[in-house]
C-alpha cells in the first residue's frame, strides 16, 4: 500500500505531460452529440481512440456498449471496471464544440460527462507513460443509455451478460474532485401527466388548468410526512406545459424522484404519490397519470470497507478534500450486483448543465492520479475476499 | 474545358487516414513538415488547434516537425495560450525586422517561410471551431505520396456557428460563389474545378511558396492561386475534401471588405498577365454607408495592396537557406 501511495503525487506531473493527448481525448468524445438513446456516433469515436491507444481487445457488448481490454499478467484474478457513461443532456444540433483557454474547457455536456468518457480513453496511454501493468485485466467500459429515461440499461445489461466475477469497479464522472461516492438511494423517478382534451371556443373559460391541476399535486405531496428515519425525501425536478400567457393549459408535466436509503420506504411514499394522483384525477375530471421511468434498489458499502478506506487515504495522499454524498449512478448497479464500487469526480467545474459548462484542466491531473492510485490499490488485493 | 482533373487529383481525406503510411513515405523521402498558423485575436481557438495536432500528428505520429504560430499584434491571449500549449510563437513584426513591416494573413504566411526550416509546409487558420487533425495530414497526404504534387487545397461543407449555440447548416462560401468563381469562369475556367479557391487551409513545397509573391492581406490565397496555375500548371495541384469546417459567421459587410481586396488582387493578376488591360489605375478604398442619426455616412475601408516579392529574392532568406 504504502509504495503506490507514495508514488502518487510524482504521478500527477507524469500524467500532466501528456496533457495534449488527455486533452484531445476529452474533445474529440466530447464534440459529437450523444443525447441519451443516440448514442452510436459517441461510440464509435470512443472506439477509435481506444484502437488508437492499442488496447489488447475492443469492441461492443451486445447492447452496444464500447469495451476495451489490457490484458493483466494474471490468468486468475477478476477483471477490474472502469466505466464512464457516455450519454449527455444535450440534443444534438447544440453545437457542441468545445473552447479551450489556458486553464479551461467549455462547452456542453464536458461536465456530464465528456470529461469522464475522455479522461477514460486516455488510460492506456497513461499507464504507458506511467509504466504501470496491473494483475487484473483493466475493462474500460464506456456505458449507453445512463441519464434519465436510458434508467441505466447500458451498465444493467454490461453487468447481467458479464460472465466472470468482478475484482472491484470505479466510476468516473466529470465533477467534483473530491468526489466520493459508496453509497445509492434507493430511488423511484417518475413522471405525472396531466392532459384536458382541447376545447371549444365556447368552454374554453370554464375548463380545468392542467398547471393547476399539478400545482395541487405539488402541494399534496408537500403534505406529505416524511421520515427522519430512514431518510426519505422526494425531489420535484422539473415542470413543463401550457401553451401561452393567455389560453388555459391543456398539458402539464412533473417530473420527480423518490429518494430513501430504504427501498421500502420508496416503495411506500411512491404509493402514496400514486394514491394523490388517483384522486385529484378522480375529483378534477381530467386524465391524470403516473409514470415509473427508472427505479434503483438501496445499496452501499460500508465506511470502514477497505475499499473506502484507501480511496480516502489516496485523496489525503493527494491533498483532495473529499466530499462525500450518495449517487444514483452506475454506482448502483455495481453495489446491487455484489461488486465493490466507487464514483470518483476528476476535476472541478461550473455551470454542470449548461451550454456553458466549464472544466478545470489543472486540477484534472489530480483528479486522474487519485483514480489511477484507487485502480491500483483494487489491483493490489484490497477487495478481494 | 477538359475535367479530367478534377476527376485526378481530387481526394477525399479518408485516403490518407493511415498516418503511419503517410510518416513512413515522409521518412523514406527525407521530407520535414512544418505547420504555420496565422493568428489576430484567435485565444478561443488556438489552443485546441495546437492541442489537437501536437496530440495526434507530432507525439501520436511524428508527420509534423514544426507548428508555428505567427501573430498580428493580438491584443486578446491569443500569444499567450499558444506559447503555454507549446507551439513556437512569432509576432510577424519581429521576423525580418529590417524591412518594412505590414500587417496581415498574407505577410504572416510570407514570414512564416523565413522562420520555418521544413520542405514542406501547411497553412491553416486559427479559427477552425471543429479541428480535427484530417485538416492536417489530409493536404500533405497527396505531397508526400504523389511525386507531381507541390501544392494542396482544402474544399468542404461549410456550416456557420451562429451566435445562440446552433450550427446553421449551409450559408458559407458566399465570397467565393459571389466573387471567385464568376471572375475564374470568366478568366480562367479550368481553375474552376477547384471547389473552394479561398479555402485558408493549404499545403505546398516550399520551393513552390517561395517563388512566389504573397499579398499581405486576404487576396493572398487568389494571387498564390493563380501564381502557382501560371508557373506550373493544374496537375500541381490537388485539392482535399475534408467535410465539414465549422467557422464564425461574418457579416455582409466584412464580405463585402473581402471580396474588395479579392477583386483588385484578381485584376492585377490578370493585368500582369497581359489577359487584361486596364486604362487607368484602379481605387483603393472600399465605400460602404452607414445609416447614422438620420444621415448616411461614409465607411472607407483602403487597402493598398501591399504584394510581398518572392521570398527567395530576399537577402536574410537567401544567406538563411545558403542560396547562392
Amino acid at each position: 500500500m504504502e509504495t503506490y501511495l507514495d508514488k502518487l503525487p510524482s504521478f500527477v506531473d507524469a500524467i500532466k505531460s501528456i496533457k495534449e493527448t488527455i486533452i484531445a481525448n476529452i474533445v474529440f468524445i466530447g464534440q459529437v452529440p450523444a443525447p441519451t438513446f443516440n448514442e452510436k456516433r459517441r461510440t464509435s469515436v470512443f472506439m477509435d481512440r481506444l484502437a488508437e491507444a492499442q488496447v489488447d481487445e475492443c469492441s461492443t457488448d451486445g447492447y452496444r456498449n464500447p469495451i476495451a481490454i489490457i490484458r493483466g499478467t494474471s490468468q486468475t484474478k477478476p477483471p477490474i471496471f472502469v466505466v464512464a457513461h457516455l450519454d449527455t443532456p444535450f440534443d444534438a444540433d447544440i453545437d457542441h464544440n468545445f473552447t479551450i483557454k489556458e486553464n479551461s474547457i467549455k462547452g456542453p455536456g464536458i461536465l456530464d460527462n465528456s470529461l469522464g468518457a475522455g479522461v477514460l480513453a486516455s488510460l492506456p496511454e497513461i499507464f504507458r507513460k506511467l509504466n504501470l501493468c496491473f494483475e487484473s485485466d483493466i475493462v474500460l467500459a464506456g456505458v449507453i443509455q445512463s441519464m434519465g429515461k436510458g434508467n441505466l440499461r447500458g451498465i444493467r445489461h454490461l453487468l447481467k451478460t458479464w460472465a466472470t466475477p468482478i475484482r472491484g469497479a470505479v466510476c468516473v464522472e466529470g465533477v467534483d474532485l473530491g468526489r466520493i461516492n459508496y453509497y445509492s438511494y434507493g430511488m423511484i423517478r417518475g413522471e405525472i401527466d396531466c392532459n384536458i382534451p382541447a376545447a371549444k371556443e365556447w368552454e374554453h373559460q370554464f375548463k380545468p388548468n392542467a398547471i393547476l391541476i399539478l400545482n395541487e399535486v405539488i402541494n399534496q405531496i408537500l403534505q406529505l410526512r416524511l421520515p427522519q428515519r430512514p431518510r426519505s425525501r422526494v425531489i420535484i425536478g422539473k415542470i413543463s406545459g401550457g401553451f401561452k400567457h393567455g389560453t388555459i393549459a391543456y398539458d402539464a408535466k412533473l417530473c420527480f424522484e423518490i429518494q430513501s436509503d430504504s427501498d421500502k420506504m420508496v416503495k411506500a411514499i411512491h404509493n402514496n404519490i400514486k394514491d394523490i394522483v388517483d384522486g385529484i384525477g378522480h375529483e378534477s375530471g381530467v386524465v391524470l397519470k403516473i409514470r415509473t421511468i427508472s427505479n434503483l434498489r438501496a445499496s452501499k458499502l460500508k465506511y470502514d470497507h477497505p475499499l473506502v478506506k484507501s480511496a480516502l487515504a489516496i485523496m489525503e495522499k493527494l491533498d483532495i478534500q473529499p466530499i462525500n454524498d450518495p449517487s444514483e449512478s452506475e454506482l448502483s448497479i455495481f453495489l446491487s450486483n455484489n461488486i465493490p464500487a466507487l464514483t470518483l469526480g476528476i476535476t472541478n467545474g461550473e455551470n454542470y448543465h449548461l451550454k456553458n459548462a466549464s472544466m478545470e484542466i489543472e486540477a484534472m491531473f489530480k483528479g486522474i492520479a487519485q483514480l489511477i492510485g484507487v485502480i491500483m490499490a483494487i489491483d493490489s488485493g484490497i477487495c478481494d475476499g | 474545358m477538359d475535367n479530367n482533373w478534377l476527376k485526378k487529383n481530387t481526394f477525399h481525406h479518408s485516403e490518407f487516414k493511415d498516418i503511419s503510411r503517410l510518416v513512413e513515405e515522409k521518412i523514406r523521402k527525407n521530407l520535414t513538415i512544418a505547420l504555420c498558423l496565422p493568428t489576430l485575436n484567435e485565444e478561443k481557438t488556438i489552443a485546441k488547434e495546437i492541442i489537437i495536432i501536437k496530440s495526434e500528428l507530432m507525439t501520436r505520429y511524428p508527420l509534423i516537425d514544426e507548428l508555428v504560430v505567427v501573430d498580428s499584434g493580438s491584443t486578446d491571449n491569443t500569444r499567450k495560450i499558444a506559447r503555454e500549449y507549446g507551439a513556437e510563437v512569432y509576432k510577424a513584426t519581429d521576423i525580418l525586422p529590417d524591412i518594412e513591416a505590414f500587417k496581415g494573413k498574407g505577410e504572416n504566411l510570407w514570414k512564416a517561410l523565413y522562420i520555418t526550416n521544413s520542405d514542406i509546409i501547411v497553412y491553416l487558420d486559427a479559427d477552425i471551431k471543429n479541428i480535427h487533425h484530417r485538416f492536417v495530414y489530409a493536404l500533405v497526404g497527396p505531397l508526400i505520396l504523389f511525386d507531381n504534387i507541390k501544392f494542396s487545397k482544402a474544399f468542404y461543407d461549410r456550416p456557420i456557428a451562429t451566435g445562440t449555440s446552433k450550427i446553421r447548416p449551409t450559408g458559407g462560401g458566399r465570397v467565393t460563389e459571389l466573387v471567385i468563381r464568376p471572375l475564374l469562369s470568366l478568366f480562367f475556367p479550368e481553375l474552376t474545378q477547384i471547389m473552394q479557391p479561398l479555402s485558408g487551409e493549404y499545403a505546398g513545397y516550399r520551393e513552390v511558396f517561395e517563388k512566389i509573391p504573397f499579398p499581405v492581406g486576404y487576396g493572398v490565397e487568389t494571387s498564390m492561386l493563380l501564381d502557382i496555375y501560371e508557373k506550373w500548371g493544374l496537375d500541381v495541384i490537388a485539392q482535399v475534401d475534408l467535410d465539414r469546417r465549422v467557422h464564425r459567421n461574418q457579416d455582409t459587410k466584412a464580405l463585402g471588405k473581402m471580396a474588395f481586396v479579392i477583386l483588385k488582387t484578381f485584376c492585377n493578376r490578370i493585368e500582369k498577365l497581359g489577359i487584361v488591360n486596364l486604362n487607368k489605375e484602379i481605387f483603393d478604398e472600399m465605400i460602404q454607408y452607414n445609416f447614422v442619426r438620420n444621415k448616411y455616412e461614409p465607411d472607407i475601408f483602403k487597402i493598398k495592396g501591399v504584394e510581398r516579392p518572392p521570398i527567395i529574392e530576399i537577402s536574410e532568406y537567401r544567406k538563411k537557406f545558403n542560396i547562392m
